[in-house]
């Protein structure tokens, strides 16, 4: 058991915090969510210089071998600075999938543009109530359905969707986007960012599109999903921690009846429980983080525990800390709403915090798991 | 970064079950489970803590030269979680964990050989006479008074909340010495025996029907200067020190966990369908988990010489407040068969029923005991405002 950061690491966080402070202000924000196409161009150009486009892959596929806590690093990052750029759905969505599923062909082709900031991916896996699914025709397969909250998708080069074959089976595709057929229709999101949602309509697909051939790839999207999650954990953990200081910011500053508004110990206690929450919120980001390289029961413990812990984490924060500065707070003047939305953005996307506190709940009721304790035995699982 | 464990600690924790498995007898695990207060009877728990000290493991967390293990921090932290699990009992945490530590620190060579030795065997059972019914939160107020008379301090006043003082041999206490200055300038911490003429033992009931808190009265007690730790006037320091080792102290996580796992047990069997109970019982479980990461960062941070940090406020505010939930909980799953209500205590001594329905009948007693946690040890309100300036700087 090790949980402490190593010197790598902590210059990972400290170049991220330092480069987005200088190039990614409130401002800057602003400009880029207000614009099209909702990201800059310039900025994903110098992540790619950084190396933070491969920072999760393979080092023979161009990447630089990173693990799941320099991406929390990264994250977390992003989350403080309000950052829109398609990291979690171009790198850790579309490009884990491709490490995760695709022949060797396919990562050569795909992670290397990725990992320049040359190729965007999207990955569409959330199904509606027109399901997408694939049918076997000759050589090709035919794609219908529709599939929505594709996060990215508006500006991807290549849509990766997930789709239900015959046999009970899950299949990924790759098409580009300009795929006779295909549909996307964009919208922004509360917090700036851009989805959509996409038709297939009877999408005609060689079989060179499946990615890594005719497997079943119900686990590795899981596994893939499981790692956006903890990602866009530590997101919601440097958003709240951006929240916290703020308000006690602040609080020092705003003065009324004579005296900062943070000598009333009413406020005083409000601000700690806020606290508590990030730090907690940051355990469990932890948790899940470490956890993704782990069994899978573990792994799903760790990330629904995290989603839904961090859910309620982020609801009680966002609200506190529009509270306590006041009319101001509920205002665009501050950057305050900005992380609100974002918070809000967290708790809905990849399952809502119901939806993971009841697949924690079904796990955690088993008493044998309850008893068990976070550290486990790697060689017995 | 991993929350594996290594061979070396597996083999460890191997050997704690063993231990555990071999020593821990029935009849004390069934005394452990159906014990309602804070913590166990010292007649119950000696028993235990007589075959811990005969391994070398009854003060575990101490230098080895005073009778500890030498155990690393995982050692020590997975020691707790397998003892827990077990339903091992505690055994009088005023000596192991505040007054043992204190003399380490602060007592003479004559004191550390008089007293130590006899908390690693058990002989010895500590009270702690802290609070007075005027000074709770606001310690420092205390008035209960002591004049020195030769190679006697006489000792006039009253203390209140002394847990187990009807079961423990050994007294220590903050006195006032003088009431000039500051009133933290003032107090003298003194041992002493419970035994002494002049001391009063009055029992207090808790609303949850067990005896655990005391209020001790001191009518001329004439206690020996001998007992003094530290100088006259000095006991505030000593005081403070050992506030330190009653709010951070031992891993707790395991216990905590031990608790949501009896409580899984209980709603598996006594209402699994119930979706509020099932997703109360899983916002609980991710608490816990949170928790037990937030210690275990502090004991990695422990275990490579780094410092945690003030996360023993942060720790107590969330398990004190988890325990109260857990217990809340384990009522609303029992429903209206919590009312049933068996005055006589212990428990174990009282009930000869089946298993299910002996816990059902502990149920009720924990939940009104434990509104004590985030009360007794420092309030969460007075965590918080410890919080306030050490996380917040405000």
């Amino acid at each position: 058991m090790d949980l402490q950061y190593t010197t790598e690491q902590k210059l990972l966080r400290e170049s991220a915090g330092k480069f987005l402070a200088a190039s990614y202000d409130y401002t800057s924000f602003q400009k880029i969510s207000g614009g099209e196409p909702g990201w800059s161009a310039a900025i994903w150009s110098e992540f790619a210089r950084f190396g933070w486009l491969g920072l999760p892959f393979a080092e023979e596929q161009g990447g630089i071998g990173g693990g799941p806590v320099e991406v929390a690093i990264l994250m977390e990052a992003f989350g403080k600075s309000l950052v829109l750029e398609p990291y979690l759905s171009s790198v850790i969505l579309g490009g884990g999938l491709v490490e995760a599923l695709g022949s060797q062909q396919q990562r050569e082709s795909l992670l290397p543009p990725l990992i320049e900031g040359k190729l965007l991916l999207a990955f569409a896996y959330q199904d509606t109530s027109s399901p997408v699914k694939a049918q076997r025709n000759g050589s090709n397969y035919v794609v219908s359905g529709t599939k929505n909250t594709v996060l990215g998708a508006p500006g991807a080069h290549q849509i990766l969707v997930s789709a239900a074959l015959g046999d009970g089976a899950t299949a990924v595709f790759v098409l580009p986007r300009s795929t006779p057929g295909l549909t996307i229709r964009p919208y922004p999101m509360v917090h700036g960012a851009r989805a959509a949602d996409i038709d297939f309509g009877a999408v005609v697909v060689p079989e060179a599109a499946l990615l890594g051939g005719n497997q079943n790839a119900a686990d590795a999207i899981d596994r893939v999903i499981d790692s956006a999650i903890a990602a866009l954990c530590a997101d919601a953990v440097g958003a709240m921690t951006a929240m916290v200081a703020r308000t006690v910011e602040y609080t020092k500053t705003r003065v009324q009846f004579g005296q900062p508004v943070a000598k009333f110990q009413a406020l005083q206690h409000r601000m700690v429980e806020m606290k508590v929450r990030e730090e907690e919120a940051r355990a469990s980001c932890l948790f899940a983080t470490l956890s993704l390289a782990g069994p899978a029961a573990q792994r799903a413990r760790a990330v629904s525990g995290a989603k839904a812990k961090i859910g309620r984490c982020a609801r009680a924060v966002h609200q506190a800390a529009i509270q306590l500065h006041g009319a101001i707070g509920t205002t665009d003047e501050l950057s305050l709403g900005a992380y609100a939305k974002r918070l809000l953005a967290y708790e809905m996307l990849f399952g809502t915090t119901r939806d993971h506190l009841r697949r924690y709940a079904a796990i955690i009721s088993d008493p044998g798991i309850a008893a068990a304790g976070l550290l486990y035995d790697q060689a017995r699982s | 970064m991993d929350l594996h464990l290594d061979p070396e600690d597996l083999a460890f924790r191997d050997a704690v079950r063993r231990f555990l498995d071999e020593n821990l007898l029935p009849a004390t695990r069934r005394a452990t489970a159906l014990t309602t207060g804070f913590i166990n009877d010292p007649e119950v728990a000696v028993v235990f803590h007589r075959a811990l000290h005969r391994k070398g493991w009854s003060v575990p967390h101490w230098p080895e030269k005073y009778g500890g293990t030498g155990w690393t921090q995982v050692q020590r932290y997975l020691f707790e979680a397998e003892c827990a699990r077990a339903g091992a009992p505690i055994y009088n945490g005023a000596g192991s964990n505040m007054i043992g530590p204190v003399l380490m620190r602060f007592g003479t060579d004559e004191q550390k050989k008089k007293y130590l030795p006899r908390i690693v065997s058990g002989e010895d059972c500590w009270a702690q006479g802290y609070s007075e019914p005027g000074s709770g939160s606001d310690l420092a107020s205390l008035r209960t008074r002591a004049v020195r008379d030769g190679e006697h301090y006489v000792i006039n006043g009253q203390k209140i909340w002394t847990t187990h003082a009807h079961k423990s041999n050994r007294l220590f206490a903050l006195v006032r010495t003088s009431t000039e200055g500051k009133k933290q300038e003032g107090i003298t911490f003194l041992m002493m025996d419970t035994g002494l003429p002049g001391i009063t033992v009055r029992p207090i009931i808790g609303n949850g029907g067990d005896h655990e808190f005391n209020e001790v009265f001191f009518d001329d007690v004439r206690a020996p200067v001998a007992g003094r730790v530290s100088e006259e006037n000095m006991g505030w320091e000593v005081a403070k020190y050992l506030l330190e080792f009653e709010r951070g102290g031992n891993p707790v996580a395991g216990r905590v966990r031990a608790q949501f796992a009896r409580l899984a047990t209980l709603i598996g069997k006594k209402c699994p369908g119930d979706a509020d109970i099932v997703a109360r019982l899983g916002e609980l479980g991710t608490d816990l988990d949170a928790m037990e990461m937030i210690e275990l960062t502090a004991v990695s941070a422990l275990q490579t010489g780094g410092n945690p940090g003030p996360v023993s406020s942060l720790l107590k505010l969330r398990w004190s407040q988890l325990r109260q939930q857990l217990a809340e909980l384990a009522m609303d799953a029992v429903g209206v068969e919590a009312l049933r209500w068996i005055a006589a205590r212990p428990l174990y001594d009282t009930l000869q029923l089946p298993a299910d329905e002996e816990q059902m009948l502990s149920v009720m007693p924990r939940y009104l005991n434990y509104r004590a946690y985030t009360i007794l040890g420092g309030t969460s309100e007075i965590q918080t405002g410890i919080l306030a300036r050490s996380l917040l700087g405000l």
